[in-house]
């Protein structure tokens, strides 16, 4: 008998190890005879490399290797291609791809780009080393702002790209949107900023690699999130090499929330030195590199426009962004802000009619690509803001204008003009629960109590829908051990997210097996064919169901070996709750019994073997679901120093199925944390030659235990999504996606007294003090326009 | 090289160091002691957080020869040979901890906090706390487990 159901709070199997210094991380892998590299980054946002001499670092004691471009260019790697999925300008034409080397040739286009590496015999040896190589670099105008990017005046970081365009995309109805907005009684419009921001995990990102010269092969431990797919880019695209040529793993990993989804190029340049000096290289990144060095997200200037009616009812939404993607298109940095942003445009509201337009644009920063939701919050963010904005301007209750608008559960399944298929859930429901959560009815007390002690109260509600992404396909092995124990290898795989619990929680539950039998592996392309890692909250979605699937594969084995033990036939066995049972004869087995049965060579029929059981199974999404929610957010607000404080914190999600509700609420919790964080404080800042101000957690604001609130969460649970057999919906990210607007709205509710009606993010207590004294003076198309 | 002598995890320790050798690459890189993490190079994360003479220090603000002399107590110091002890516990109970990075540190500070203030109210817990930063839990949970450890600890 299993000891755990699905959606039972399974306490973690990996919380002893973590809790007691015995996780292993990154740095705590060392290999026999290790040399540590370090990486020369480009201290110029935009510069020509005349040239490079190394030879004072190669004449330093301990120092092993130093790699240039040219070495690189010389050995001849290739680049590593983006992959994005979104791929084709307005025009039908394919976008602007340029060559992303693992160091820079000839020129370099952000600060902190890899110009050379250094290996030697330790850290501070090759740290010392950096000094002595001498870059000869003649300096280049740099642009780091995206919309000054386009001016026709701008510096080109591309010779061959005209005008710095990656990607001119749109999605929609463009001439229903044009005939709505005439048609429509009112269109609001607002330029807005989705600062950027960069996910900081705790743990640094770093590597460590070695070659075995007798088999010509790799071997890669990298703290990353999706070891297959950067395995392939190395293999294929870097070295060209066959791909089983390198075995990539991750160990335990301490956060990555998107930012170590990319190929970085830090690892095939450790790889490299590996072989040439015939011993392992180990290379761990700080903290200050890492915010040069680590992709960063959001970044997006938007004009947003919604087509209202006198009675609240919503026409229209039209939204154009122009996003900095950095200088590469690297991962998949073109379909943030493109795909990534487009599909959830409008949220859970009964839009007629949308259309989105997005140009992504090359800048001399650092690169972008996914952080955590990567175009969800966004759209979210662009759709609750305007429904806010529009309520203030047209004096409308912004509760009242959303619960009008709200898609109908009649109305599903029902498609988007953004072609995003919403198949179930039950929005209004949703909305409610939440607003009950909140009990706005307790407000105005508590309004006045705070008003008597010189600071006001702010309320906002945010519904939200998202959904899933990441790769359409994952895989889960089962193997049975004669010693009872079962092994459960997924493609998919958590940073954290606790799926060492979670998966083996399913496989028990589904197999009625102890749940502490299960030795769940994940992130070793040994291990697994295919996988697709983590990212898109596609956890539960892709991996959860391949579990679920290969369970049921291991069933219906076990099912024929059970009608041999139990003597009866397999079509006549039912299995529940772990046992088969013959309907007729109610003679049962167990799962257990089953299982060392097939190890028992007296018990085995001639036919079967010992692993018989044993299972590997690919599971195939049909099509992303949907997770949905509402968000609610109580603030205080110092009107004399701008300070925010978070009283009330409300979130109700609609994830389908929950398998485990302790690790689904701390998904959430972290994710509303990362929003909070983004909405009051976190920012990253170049300067205008593009150096990069906030370039360390003393500059960049990350939130801490005393700024972030307590939340109340609840699911709603009636609506599993058909689209997939386990009915989840995806829980990684949706924290991230309400947080935004809702504590950005519930702020300017508190500053209305003030005529506020817009503060970009973040929202620091000097922009916050500035509005109030400036009595929300503001120009609504103040970002954009140069652009349009 | 400096020698230093000093207690870790009431073993005596003794070693020739780099003058330039933090305290936490001591532990980590010398000793092997890897619970100790290092997420920052600026002292904001407290992810390094051990305790010296008895007191939360984060360990990359040290250097290794000032703690010659001193009693150092690591993650693994406070760890029960099998299962947890009271405040890892209610780590565990309240999944106050998500990938693990931040969480050693979080336990060391705790603990400390603990110490000085057996009952702590949430607002203490937060407070107390603010020099380590979690990128995962949004801290909800690990104030509660603080609370829940707190309480467990005063019998
Ligand atoms: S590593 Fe010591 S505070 Fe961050
Ligand atoms: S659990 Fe990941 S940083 Fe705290």
């Amino acid at each position: 008998m299993t000891d755990v159901t699905i959606g039972q709070p399974v306490r973690r199997s990996e919380d002893e190890r973590f809790l007691t210094g015995r996780g292993r991380y990154i740095d705590d892998i060392n290999l026999e005879g290790q040399a540590r590299a370090v990486v020369l980054r480009s201290v110029y946002a935009h510069a020509r490399i005349k040239n490079i001499d190394a030879s004072g670092a190669l004449a330093m004691e301990g120092v092993l290797l130093v790699v240039t471009g040219e070495d690189w260019i010389a050995e001849g790697f290739g680049p590593m291609p983006t992959k994005t999925a979104i791929r084709k300008n307005r025009d039908g034409s394919e976008l602007s791809e340029p060559p992303r080397h693992c160091l820079a040739i000839g020129r370099v286009r952000y600060v902190g780009e890899p110009v050379a590496l250094v290996v030697a015999e330790t850290d501070p040896i090759a740290r010392d080393a950096l000094d002595l190589i001498d870059v000869d670099y003649e300096s280049l105008d740099a642009v780091t702002d995206a919309v000054e990017a386009l001016a026709p005046d701008a510096p080109q970081l591309w010779d061959d790209i005209p005008g710095n365009l990656c990607i001119d995309f749109e999605l929609g109805d463009r001439e229903g949107v044009e005939k709505a907005f005439a048609e429509a009684d009112h269109v609001i419009t607002l330029d807005l900023e989705n600062n950027r921001v960069t996910a900081v995990p705790i743990e640094p990102r770093g590597c460590v690699g070695s070659y075995d010269p007798e088999t010509d092969t790799y071997l890669l431990y990298n703290s990353t999130q999706n070891v297959h797919a950067i395995r392939d880019t190395l293999a294929e695209n870097v070295f060209g090499i066959d791909k089983e040529k390198i075995r990539h793993i991750a160990p335990d990993v301490g956060g990555g929330f998107g930012v170590k989804n990319s190929a970085y190029p830090e690892p095939p340049l450790v790889l490299y030195a590996a072989k040439k000096l015939g011993r392992p290289v180990k290379w761990i990144n700080n903290r200050s590199e890492s915010f040069l060095s680590d992709t960063h997200g959001r970044g997006q200037t938007s004009r947003v426009q919604l087509a209202i009616d006198n009675d609240g009812t919503f026409r229209a939404l039209r939204t154009e962004t122009v996003a900095g993607i950095g200088a590469y298109c690297w991962t998949i940095g073109p379909f943030t802000p493109t795909g990534g942003s487009a599909r959830t445009q409008g949220g859970p509201y009964d839009f007629p009619v949308m259309y989105y337009r997005s140009r992504a644009v090359f800048i001399n920063t650092g690169p972008m690509d996914p952080y955590r939701g990567a175009g969800r919050p966004e759209a979210t963010f662009q759709t609750e803001r305007i429904i806010e904005y529009a309520a203030r301007q047209l004096g409308l209750d912004p509760i009242e204008i959303r619960r009008k608008n709200l898609m109908r559960p009649e109305k599903l399944p029902h498609k988007t003009s953004m072609g995003l298929n919403i198949d179930c859930g039950d929005f209004p429901k949703v909305f409610e629960r939440t607003l009950k959560l909140a009990d706005p009815g307790s407000f105005a007390e508590r309004a006045e109590q705070i008003k008597t002690a010189g600071r006001r109260f702010g309320f906002a509600i945010a519904p939200y829908l998202e959904c899933t992404g990441g790769g359409p396909k994952e895989f889960a092995g089962v193997a049975f051990g004669a010693d009872g124990t079962v092994s459960l290898s997924v493609g998919s795989q958590s940073t954290g997210m606790g799926h060492e619990t979670s998966m083996a929680q399913l496989l028990a539950a589904r197999l009625g097996i102890p749940f502490e039998r299960v030795e769940y592996h994940q992130a070793d392309t040994d291990k697994t064919p295919i996988g697709g890692g983590h990212g898109g909250s596609r956890g539960m979605e892709l991996g959860g169901n391949a579990v679920a699937q290969a369970a049921g594969e291991v069933i219906e084995k076990a099912s024929g070996l059970a009608a041999h033990l139990l003597q009866s036939k397999a079509a006549d066995l039912t299995f529940e709750g772990g046992s088969f049972k013959d309907s007729g004869s109610g003679a049962s087995v167990s799962m257990v019994e089953v299982i060392e049965a097939s190890f028992d060579s007296e018990r085995l029929p001639d036919d079967l073997e010992p692993g018989c059981l044993d299972t590997g199974s690919t599971f195939e999404r049909g099509e992303i679901s949907i997770p949905n929610g509402c968000h609610a957010a109580a603030v205080e607000v110092d009107p004399k120093t701008g300070a925010i404080l978070l009283l009330g914190y409300w979130v109700v999600d609609d994830f389908g199925t929950i398998i485990n509700p302790l690790l689904a609420d701390g998904q959430v919790m972290g994710g509303v944390a990362q929003g909070i964080g983004q909405v009051l404080t976190e920012n990253i800042v170049f300067d205008d030659s593009g150096q990069l101000i906030t370039g360390s957690l003393m500059d960049y604001g990350l939130p801490r235990a005393d700024g972030v609130p307590d939340m109340v969460i609840e699911y709603y649970e009636g609506a599993p999504t058909k689209k997939n057999p386990l009915g989840v919906k995806g829980a990684g990210e949706a924290g991230c996606v309400g947080s935004l607007p809702a504590v950005v709205n519930a702020v300017l509710d508190a500053l209305k007294e003030f005529g506020v009606v817009h503060i970009d993010i973040p929202l620091t207590s000097e922009k916050v003090w500035r509005a109030v004294q400036d009595q929300g003076a503001h120009d609504p198309k103040g970002l954009i326009e140069g652009a349009l | 090289m400096p020698k230093i002598a000093l207690s870790v995890n009431s073993q005596p320790v003794s070693h020739d160091v780099e003058g330039r050798l933090l305290l936490v690459d001591f532990i980590r890189e010398v000793l092997g002691l890897t619970g100790t993490h290092v997420g920052c190079d600026t002292s904001q994360c407290g992810a390094c957080v051990v305790h010296v003479n008895g007191q939360p220090v984060k360990s990359c603000t040290l250097l290794a020869v000032q703690a010659d002399g001193a009693d150092v107590t690591t993650i693994e110091g406070v760890s029960p040979d099998q299962g947890l002890n009271p405040l890892q516990q209610a780590f565990h109970e309240k999944h106050g901890l998500q990938c693990g990075f931040c969480t050693p540190g979080m336990v060391m500070t705790a603990m400390a906090l603990i110490e000085d203030n057996p009952d702590p109210s949430d607002a203490d817990i937060r407070h107390g706390l603010e020099g380590n930063i979690c990128r995962c839990t949004g801290y909800q949970n690990i104030v509660e487990a603080v609370r829940t450890g707190a309480k467990v600890m005063r019998g």
